[in-house]
């Protein structure tokens, strides 16, 4: 998927806009609403902590957890008109189902208490992600999570391995304390081009791409939310 | 080839039971006190250099503690300096020449008696270098990421096997002689963290090497057998208890006619880490050096002093004279004393050394001082991770 960053954010949406344009557009905006996230200007700028790291991780994997049954609920309303995004929806639940274990591992490696990691709640961000990702995957053929599988996915394969080798440089962090965000950057790559092979297949209306905008725009805004609003 | 963490030394524990006993106080513990005995001890002493040193054993000779109970007291000592909990550990090393029971493994009764969540142990079994085998178990785990604290302790309680019932009827000749009046009981800790101590400096681990010349050179110390030389069904194991005991072979023993080689090789050992770049005489600030007795001191000192000119004695550290000779806990022992009364400063380097008589074995580890996170030091900035 293109992160092309000709396109200006504010460039008007006119009909000849691809579906990828779109998107892009969106990724744009996810881009720089990231950059004015705090845990991760101090990352950027090398005065992350391992307390920052740590919480990091705490609030992601409470939002994790609910990845594999979103995806699995929107499976289930897929007709059988629906029967590629069905079947690719399925695949993706089982392959994502494990993951939260992952990031667990991490946690625990550098030194956290998995009871409390188990136990802990949502931050603002991540109720409002995960509500509406489960409220999206209950419509019928919920095409438009396709949008958050951008987001979701992109973030995942472009990002998470930056992220971790940077909080590896500042807080001399072995491989086994950062799998989780390592391990997403092959993962989500080979996902993120099954998603492009869907979007590209011609089984996506204009009113289906809409959607997948739509769902694009709104997951960006939470996810970076759900950053923002650490342990709150 | 993945990134590693780095493995700091944050916490530093000692414990030595009872006071310190002066040289007149010795045979009241430990017995033997015939004129010939009297005799030997006194010369074994001249020799060693050692003025003071503590046993886990009362006025009478009555065992205090058990071996574990020193261990956890220099366990709790280290985590008490870093202000952490027995809970915090996912990791113990122990190293120890002897335990207080055959089975199970040490660290399990330290384990057991220290507390704490579920953990990884290690038993390093050995004699002295055992206890840096333990800390390169330790630095390897939190290297690898798999641990974020460990502690590793090193402890002794040899006195009970110096006393006279041992050697009553026993043939004793200077082989035995030479430990009984050297040896002496204490534990050592540290704790190893994948962060320096976030509010003062740490101990950066660069290296642990542990080298064993087992293939070239017999038996030197021992307890087990008789000879140098096990035989197949005549172990103490094998024979009857009570034989084994009239054979004498509960005895420790030192061949000291091996001593000198000993001590070549282990200088031997040190040149090739100068050789092979491991260590660099011109940016080593402090030596501490395990050894037995003062003897081997001079020898050592003058043998570094070949290679590093500068060496004097303020770089050089050892507490032999006023702690004992505690065998796996010395290193940790001295190092906890070295670091408590203010020797280093950030940026310094510090090499370890320990030899073992057992059968040739050497090891050694390289240390960096760095200052804690929010004011580091320039040195920090070139240092290896």
């Amino acid at each position: 998927m293109t992160t092309d960053t000709t396109i200006a954010a504010d460039a008007p949406l006119t009909g000849t806009d691809t579906l990828a344009d779109r998107l892009a557009e969106v990724w744009v905006e996810l881009e720089e609403r990231l950059a004015e996230v705090p845990i991760l200007q101090r990352l950027a700028a090398g005065t992350v902590t391992l307390h920052d790291y740590e919480r990091l991780l705490f609030n992601l994997r409470q939002q994790v957890v609910d990845g594999s049954p979103w995806i699995s609920r929107a499976a289930s309303n897929f007709d059988i008109d629906h029967f590629t995004l069905r079947a690719a929806a399925i695949h993706h639940a089982e392959e994502e189902h494990r993951d939260y274990l992952m990031l667990e591992r991490d946690y625990v490696a550098i030194g956290g208490s998995l009871a409390e990691l188990r136990s802990g709640r949502k931050n603002l961000g991540s109720e409002a992600l995960s509500g509406y990702m489960f409220h999206y995957a209950d419509q019928p053929n919920p095409v438009g999570l396709l949008g958050a599988m951008f987001i979701i996915e992109g973030l995942g394969a472009k990002r998470a391995a930056g992220w971790a080798a940077r909080f590896q440089e500042v807080l001399g962090l072995a491989d086994s304390q950062v799998h989780f965000m390592r391990y997403h950057q092959e993962a989500d790559s080979a996902h993120t081009g099954d998603l492009e092979a869907i979007l590209t297949s011609g089984i996506i209306d204009d009113a289906a791409a809409d959607e997948i905008v739509r769902c694009a725009q709104v997951v960006a805004r939470l996810y970076a939310l759900q950053l923002e609003e650490l342990d709150r | 080839m993945g990134s590693m963490a780095t493995a700091y030394l944050t916490g530093f524990g000692a414990y030595l039971p009872g006071d310190p006993v002066d040289n007149d106080g010795i045979a009241a513990r430990l017995g033997g006190d015939d004129p010939v005995t009297e005799r030997i001890r006194r010369r074994v002493l001249d020799a060693n250099g050692i003025r003071l040193r503590h046993y886990a054993l009362d006025d009478d000779g009555e065992p205090t503690e058990l071996n574990e109970q020193l261990a956890v007291k220099a366990l709790q000592a280290a985590l008490d300096d870093r202000g952490i909990e027995a809970s915090d550990l996912r990791m113990l090393a122990c190293a120890t020449t002897m335990g207080d029971v055959l089975v199970p493994g040490f660290a399990s009764m330290v384990h057991g008696r220290l507390g704490g969540g579920p953990m990884q142990l290690l038993s390093a079994a050995g004699v002295c270098a055992s206890s840096l085998a333990a800390l390169d178990a330790a630095v390897s785990k939190v290297r690898l990421g798999d641990h974020p604290r460990v502690a590793v302790v090193g402890s002794e309680l040899s006195s009970r096997s110096l006393r006279q019932r041992r050697f009553d009827g026993i043939r004793a000749g200077m082989d035995s002689h030479f430990l009984r009046w050297m040896l002496s009981d204490g534990a050592g800790a540290v704790v190893v963290e994948f962060q320096p101590h976030p509010s003062r400096p740490s101990l950066r681990v660069d290296w642990v090497r542990q080298v064993s010349l087992a293939h070239e050179h017999e038996v030197c110390m021992r307890a087990g057998m008789s000879g140098a030389e096990p035989s197949t069904g005549h172990t103490w194991q094998d024979v009857d208890i009570a034989d084994a005991e009239a054979a004498g072979m509960f005895v420790l023993r030192q061949d000291v006619s091996m001593l000198d080689e000993l001590a070549d090789a282990g200088l031997a050992q040190f040149e090739e880490l100068v050789d092979i770049g491991l260590v660099d005489v011109t940016k080593l600030d402090h030596v501490i050096c395990h050894y037995s007795t003062n003897m081997f001191r001079d020898l050592a000192f003058d043998g570094l002093r070949r290679r590093i000119p500068t060496l004097d004695t303020d770089r050089w550290f050892s507490n032999l004279e006023t702690r004992g000779n505690t065998g796996s806990a010395s290193i940790f022992i001295a190092l906890e004393e070295a670091w408590r009364t203010g020797r280093f400063a950030p940026g310094d380097t510090v090499l370890l050394a320990v030899p073992e008589s057992g059968r040739f074995s050497f090891a050694f580890a390289h240390l960096t001082v760095v200052a804690p996170p929010d004011q580091p030091s320039p040195q920090q900035q070139g240092a290896l991770t």
